[in-house]
């Protein structure tokens, strides 16, 4: 934990957290990058676990869907990871002790470690159910999973920012001084 | 406008959406679910207009498979837009971002409707070789779509990206 707190005071001391700290566009502008790329993520990965649950048919092969889509996957997931730590850089010590933070990164290692499941073992034996026969429910329960998993890392997200890193609700107009020694 | 941003932020409905606490975070995160939904829809079929995915399948196929949750998501979009609009009036009616949002929404989604009556083939018909004036407006789509997305985080910092041309600086 204590290498973890190490980063995150790095990682707030870096001349990219004063960047993004000062900067009055930079927030904005990495934010919705990192909404666009969330959506890419979500939106593809709801593609293959509907596929998984038979919606809105089997007709075309998983293996198909799967490899048309997952570069986009991988790409959009790559720029949310920057650009989530260009968010969380400037506030990281607090960040790094926030409640729907923690969640959220729960949250990630769940959909990781479903998704290490299913393509470890679930997907192996995919050429017996491909196309045009149900899914096995092993490959059923991952993609509804998957579903509530992404649902739950987009909503804790949102939910930070109504924390303003802290652990209580901040109303929009007070403007928090996260400086210490306060200024 | 103020005026009525004004009254409607004191009404009972507006009220209670903006005093119960996980209103507007739930809202929010079912809005950006939804950009997901639709922005990928959208992305599938420009992509197919384009010969880049599905090509083994007609473009009626494709049009089929993501048109219909491209219309639902917008409607869930646009029920979650309105409640959060009617919970944080003067926010949103005070935003440049806003207003350019809307407007770039109207213009999308009537181009969408044109394209749906023009281009979109009877299903089972072969598919229609497609010009490079409807590859251009699917790419020129995808721009707005995302345009709207970014104006759409602006809200929340409109007199830091606009200046003085923010309503609110």
């Amino acid at each position: 934990m204590n290498i973890v707190a190490t980063i995150a005071q790095t990682l707030e001391t870096s001349a990219v957290g004063e960047w993004m700290r000062t900067s009055l566009k930079a927030m904005p502008v990495i934010e919705a990058i990192h909404v666009l790329t969330a959506a890419v993520v979500f939106g593809t990965i709801l593609i293959v676990d509907l596929r998984l649950l038979g919606v809105p048919s089997t007709r075309r092969a998983v293996t198909r869907i799967h490899e048309e889509l997952v570069r986009f996957t991988w790409a959009a997931f790559g720029v949310s990871v920057v650009t989530g730590l260009l968010m969380f850089a400037p506030n990281a010590t607090t960040y790094f002790r926030n409640t729907a933070f923690a969640l959220k990164m729960l949250s990630l290692l769940a959909a990781g470690v479903n998704m290490a499941i299913f393509e470890g073992r679930t997907f192996r034996s995919v050429t017996a159910w491909d196309r045009d026969v149900p899914a096995p429910p092993a490959a059923r329960v991952a993609g509804a999973l998957s579903i509530l998993i992404w649902a739950a890392v987009i909503f804790f997200a949102r939910w930070i920012g109504f924390t303003k890193g802290y652990d209580f609700a901040v109303p929009d107009d007070v403007d928090l001084n996260f400086a210490f020694p306060p200024q | 406008m103020h005026a009525f941003a004004e009254w409607l932020q004191t009404t009972p409905v507006s009220v209670t959406i903006q005093s119960v606490t996980w209103v507007i975070p739930l809202l929010q995160s079912i809005h950006i679910l939804m950009i997901g939904v639709v922005f990928i829809s959208i992305l599938m079929i420009a992509l197919r207009v384009l010969g880049r995915v599905r090509a083994d399948e007609t473009f009626s196929a494709v049009w089929r498979r993501f048109a219909p949750w491209m219309w639902c998501g917008l409607v869930v979009m646009a029920v979650t837009g309105l409640t959060l609009i009617v919970g944080e009036p003067i926010r949103e009616f005070t935003a440049l971002s806003f207003w350019l949002k809307m407007g770039l929404i109207v213009a999308a989604v009537t181009c969408t409707i044109v394209f749906a009556r023009t281009v979109k083939p009877a299903d089972g018909a072969a598919d229609p070789e497609f010009s490079l004036a409807t590859k251009s407006a699917v790419v020129a789509a995808l721009v707005v779509w995302t345009a709207i997305i970014f104006l759409g985080r602006a809200i929340a910092y409109d007199a830091a990206v606009w200046g003085s041309l923010s309503p609110s600086a």
